[in-house]
């Protein structure tokens, strides 16, 4: 679980099955398979066959649990080569569900984010979406000054893709925007940088 | 919008952008009724809340306080929109009735206490709005959206002083539903629509560890329409520069290693926010203004010396971390050098300036 000091990052859940659910959609990229496969086998033969997983096999760190998602009766389970392609997925697939379809989602903290984004747009409360947080602690970040998005950041410095500055992640994070803040590292005095670590809470 | 040629008391061709040059004073005047806000040597973050009622000559007279700058600051506030679209005014769609509420109240007011700069005259939900100051006689249907050339909100903070964030209730909590920020101080409105009240106020240092946060918030929901309160808070800022948003840093940030002992006294601002909230009686939305005031610390000695000696005393005495929070950790202490050769050590009285035994400009 993340628990960390900062007051604006999202509280993960655990991913259990909702009762109240009469459709589930449940979505997870690399480490959050695991989450996933926990909830599925917590789920009842009915709501199993009331579920479409989408997984992305995209990963930061490599782990792939495509093979034991595909042990379970699902409605049905659509892969997917990245996040973004998921994301896009999901956006299809909830432009169709009805009422009372359950949204449950796991992964890196930028993929529950923007998927959380969708899920928002579709008129999703809070109460019918579960988040449970897996794998690395990589962050999405939002450029102030160039408004580029970068995915997987992991040190607290890093080089904008969009602007070339140098940014520092603050410990701020949007929900709306699905991103941390980034914002020039070496905005007093060019050139000097405040020491660089490692993203890892 | 064009501005009235210069109507009197009023310095209509004032800039607050280097491309201006930052042309801009205060008037003797214009220093002696600022809502200083540090009513004792030593500094405490506090919410120090209490009810907006008038109070003293100056800034605190009115419900929203108009002065000589209003000219100028409205015309800043439309260069900074026509230069950076999106960035400094949005409105969470579902916002549209806060909006008229926030419309009617800085127009009620404006017209309650201002009478002779502007008229609102109304006539069931037909409106008439004349801002003297501006040139502007328009007519409009309240509630009627089609009526105005923008959004109510832009509409009406467009023709105020100060910035304002709508916060709307929900689930126990204020969430940040539209905002109007030209005079942002390091934040971002485009990063913090959206945010509740304990995720925007997230990056400030030590709040949650004294609890003020809760008790700010459980004070704040149980405000009522027609009970405005206040607060006044600050920062230190270099140039006369009102927008300093996170987005724009780039641009400013590098000022602030200019700062030395030697030009402090110009360069840096004392940047006073005046803070009066009020309850929105339809939308029951909470609004959050900004009314900000630069002044340099060369202007305070000039003209208000005993607020000067006050902070030089509040600067030098004042927690590291918070210095680092607000900002001005590279030029702290400069500030408080320059400041230290108008501090005689006299003792100053305690207590904010618009109450009558507290401390006075000097």
């Amino acid at each position: 679980m993340l628990i960390t000091g900062i007051k604006s990052r999202p509280v993960y859940d655990e991913l259990t099955p909702m009762a109240t659910g009469a459709s589930h959609v449940a979505a997870a990229q690399g480490s959050g398979g695991e989450p996933l496969v926990r909830l599925l086998r917590e789920m009842d033969p009915d709501q199993l066959s009331a579920t479409t997983v989408l997984y992305s096999v995209e990963s930061f760190t490599g782990k792939n649990h495509l093979a034991d998602l595909q042990d379970f009766a699902v409605r049905e389970l659509v892969v997917f080569p990245t996040n973004a392609d998921a994301v896009s997925g999901l956006d299809a697939l909830l432009a169709t569900a009805k009422m009372g379809t359950r949204l449950y989602l796991s992964g890196s903290e930028g993929f529950i984010g923007t998927s959380m984004q969708v899920a928002t747009s579709y008129g999703m409360n809070r109460d019918e979406v579960l988040r449970e947080h897996a794998g690395s602690f990589v962050r999405r970040v939002w450029c102030a000054h160039c408004s580029h998005y970068s995915e997987n950041v992991s040190r607290r410095i890093f080089r904008c893709p969009g602007c070339a500055r140098h940014l520092i992640v603050r410990d701020h994070y949007s929900g709306r925007l699905a991103a941390f803040q980034g914002v020039k590292a070496d905005g007093e005095v060019p050139g000097e940088l405040p020491e660089n670590e490692e993203l890892d809470t | 919008m064009t501005a009235v040629s210069n109507p009197a008391g009023f310095t209509p061709d004032e800039t607050y952008t280097p491309d201006g040059e930052y042309r801009f004073r205060n008037s003797r005047e214009a220093v002696r009724r600022l809502p200083f806000p540090f009513p004792d040597d030593e500094y405490m973050y506090s919410m120090n809340l209490e009810p907006h009622v008038p109070a003293g000559a100056g800034a605190l007279r009115a419900a929203f306080d108009v002065d000589e700058h209003y000219v100028s600051e409205c015309a800043h506030r439309d260069q900074m929109l026509q230069e950076m679209p999106g960035v400094h005014y949005l409105a969470l769609p579902h916002m549209m009735e806060a909006q008229w509420d926030l419309l009617e109240l800085i127009f009620e007011s404006y017209n309650r206490d201002f009478p002779e700069h502007f008229t609102l005259t109304r006539n069931g939900n037909e409106w008439r709005w004349q801002n003297r100051l501006l040139g502007i006689d328009d007519s409009f249907t309240f509630g009627d959206p089609d009526t105005l050339p923008m959004d109510p909100m832009e509409y009406a903070t467009r023709q105020a002083q100060g910035e304002f964030v709508v916060l709307e209730e929900r689930d126990n909590t204020l969430v940040i539903g539209a905002g109007m920020t030209t005079q942002r101080a390091d934040y971002s409105l485009q990063f913090n629509l959206g945010m509740n009240f304990a995720e925007f106020h997230g990056p400030v240092p030590k709040l949650d560890k004294m609890g003020i946060l809760d008790r700010a918030l459980k004070f704040l929901l149980r405000m009522k329409p027609g009970h405005p309160v206040r607060r006044v808070n600050w920062s230190l800022t270099v140039h006369p520069r009102l927008e300093t948003s996170v987005e724009t840093l780039p641009d400013w940030a590098p000022d602030r290693a200019e700062v030395t002992a030697g030009n402090a006294g110009d360069m840096v601002y004392l940047r006073i926010e005046l803070q009066p909230l009020h309850r929105l009686p339809r939308s029951n939305a909470i609004v959050f203004p900004v009314r900000t005031y630069l002044v340099s610390l060369a202007e305070l000695v000039e003209h208000a010396p005993d607020w000067a000696k006050r902070v030089h005393r509040a600067l030098a005495s004042l927690d590291p971390e918070l210095a680092d929070y607000k900002g001005f950790h590279r030029y702290h202490g400069a500030a408080v050098a320059w400041l230290a050769q108008h501090d005689d050590g006299a003792p100053l009285a305690a207590g904010y300036p618009w109450y009558p035994e507290g401390i006075q400009p000097g």
